[in-house]
């Protein structure tokens, strides 16, 4: 995925020079490629990443398009108020992704996790939530990204658990997108990183599995008609169960087709022990046997109900 | 017709407005009257038919609370116009307590501090990257400069040699809650400065003469140095009663002391 990364902003900015990369000082090898073949559009901005935003937000205003790189800690969560003041009110084209999302950094602790990036976010007016589950997914999302004239946020999780797709999905601007078909009366919805274990889930379980690459905006048109098809709903993330997808999910569904809806994400605690992204997740409940433990027996129930 | 930014006119712009809406920051204007008047009315280049201009230069209010002082300046270009003034605060108007970049002629939202000085350096960074020219002058109050970000903008528009900003301290020595001394020692704002490479001068921020010959001076430079213009301001100045009381942060005014700040700057511009 970070490999699609790297590639996607280096065909960005060749083919347009307004095009710029800031990073605060973070990116490590990752943008080897893009130094080499677009050394005048790359920005180290220094470990500053409030200044970084500003600066973005200026260079917005003349006409760039800035993409922010950061870790999902810092931006958005550090500069929260500069998305919202400097570029969200202006509705400036300014991408900021946020690189090691969740619990990548299992061995660095709680100033590298974050999964409240998204909730930070999502109060925010104009900025769209991007959370791609594999490289296709990313490289898709990217072009959409470049090609919206308004702020939006990518978020990349962990970056290395393998393809959903088989080639770059063609994405409906908040939409999910099906990546399995199933026959159980109830729909596996997952995001990021979680698409991975949705899949393994939905086909032991026989339950369709959506991705969501987008969180905001989040079509409530078509998540009424898979609501209204369906008894119950599930969905998976690498982030807090408060204020994530399966908050958007809910507060799309509740007025007009609510069904009981099992969200699966981080609950009200950090991190207490160090350890491998394995040990993390399972700390956390997140691991395949984990979540399936929780969520066989709810798709059972309203598998024969 | 020719724009004198007459500073006497424009603190009864001020007054009248912040008459007409209740509002507080009375004191925060006056103390950058005379150098809105200069960047105005001598320095900047702006195309009055098109506050949009793309060629414009950029004036960053950083202390967005001073934002009255602005609105007085942005009335005799007639970029805004008389119902601003006397509907201030009145209910659907659109002109806000502080700088709101939706605003003609408001490059930034501001209120929040340590905002539009990084703004403005991404202003000044993608003019320097175009070589059009354009200049950027980010007027910051010196209570804002406890803010983080300011500083981390001062170390990227030295590294990023953006002759092309200047920084105006409007250092009239008081924040909203005591003085600068009192708050936040900022000591040696200069010498602060200076050590950041930034060249730097200090003016008497009411004297026009002088802080034009100080603007000129910084923008003959053209040696990769931001710039800075250290300003002693009096805040409150021009109205006696107002003059380094710091109550004139949030205090409002009265029919009595409105009528009386009103015959003072009528005189002072007679």
């Amino acid at each position: 995925m970070r490999a699609a990364f790297s590639a996607a902003l280096v065909e960005a900015a060749s083919r347009d020079e307004r095009v710029v990369l800031l990073t605060g000082d973070h990116g490590y090898a990752l943008f080897d490629e893009f130094r080499k073949r677009c050394p005048d559009q790359y920005i180290n901005a220094g470990i500053a990443e409030q200044n970084m935003v500003g600066v973005a937000a200026g260079l917005a205003k003349a006409g760039f398009r800035p993409i922010v790189y950061g870790l999902s800690a810092f931006v958005p969560v550090r500069v929260l108020e500069q998305i919202k003041i400097d570029v969200c009110y202006e509705k400036l084209p300014v991408i900021f992704t946020g690189d090691g999302a969740g619990l990548v950094y299992s061995t660095l602790g709680t100033s590298h996790q974050s999964f409240e990036d998204i909730a930070c976010l999502r109060g925010v007016p104009h900025i769209d939530i991007m959370s791609p589950c594999d490289a296709h997914e990313l490289t898709a999302c990217m072009s959409t990204a470049l090609a919206l004239e308004s702020p939006v946020y990518m978020r990349m999780g962990k970056a290395d658990l393998g393809a959903v797709h088989v080639q770059a999905p063609s994405l409906v601007r908040g939409e999910l997108v099906r990546v399995q078909e199933g026959n159980a009366p109830v729909q596996l919805i997952a995001t990021g990183s979680m698409v991975k274990a949705a899949c393994a889930l939905g086909a032991e379980l026989g339950v369709p599995v959506w991705s969501a690459p987008w969180i905001k905006p989040l079509d409530a048109g078509q998540l009424s008609s898979l609501a209204a098809q369906s008894r119950a709903i599930v969905t998976l993330e690498e982030h807090s169960a408060a204020g994530g997808l399966g908050a958007a999910v809910l507060e799309a569904i509740s007025e007009t087709t609510p069904v009981p809806v099992l969200r699966i994400g981080v609950g009200e605690r950090f991190s207490e022990t160090c350890g491998s992204y394995a040990h993390a997740m399972r700390e956390h409940g997140l691991d395949l046997a984990s979540v399936r433990a929780r969520v066989a027996p709810f798709v059972g129930k309203w598998k024969m109900s | 017709m020719r724009h004198s930014f007459d500073p006497a006119s424009l603190r009864k712009t001020v007054l009248e407005m912040a008459y007409a809406g209740n509002a507080v920051h009375l004191g925060c204007a006056f103390s950058i009257i005379e150098l809105l008047s200069c960047l105005y009315g001598r320095h900047m280049r702006y195309d009055k038919a098109n506050a949009a201009d793309p060629a414009r230069d950029h004036l960053v209010l950083s202390k967005g609370h001073g934002v009255m002082a602005q609105y007085a300046c942005l009335y005799e270009l007639g970029w805004l116009d008389r119902t601003d003034i006397d509907r201030y605060f009145h209910d659907g108007s659109r002109l806000k307590g502080l700088s709101d970049a939706h605003v003609p002629g408001c490059e930034v939202t501001s209120g929040t501090l340590g905002h539009g000085l990084s703004v403005g350096v991404g202003l000044a960074l993608a003019a320097s990257r175009r070589k059009s020219g354009q200049k950027c002058y980010a007027l910051v109050g010196d209570g804002e400069i406890n803010e983080g970000p300011i500083w981390e903008a001062m170390l990227f528009a030295a590294h990023a040699k953006l002759d092309n900003l200047m920084v105006i301290v409007d250092a009239n020595g008081f924040q909203a809650m005591g003085t600068t001394d009192e708050v936040m020692q900022l000591g040696d704002l200069g010498a602060k400065f200076a050590a950041f490479d930034f060249d730097v001068l200090t003016v008497d921020g009411h004297d026009r003469e002088a802080i034009s010959a100080a603007i000129t001076d910084l923008e003959g430079r053209h040696n990769g140095r931001p710039k800075a213009l250290v300003a002693k301001t009096v805040k409150g100045k021009g109205v006696s009663y107002m003059e380094n009381v710091n109550a004139w942060h949030y205090s409002r005014l009265n029919p009595e002391l409105y009528a009386q700040a009103l015959r003072e700057l009528e005189g002072a511009s007679a």
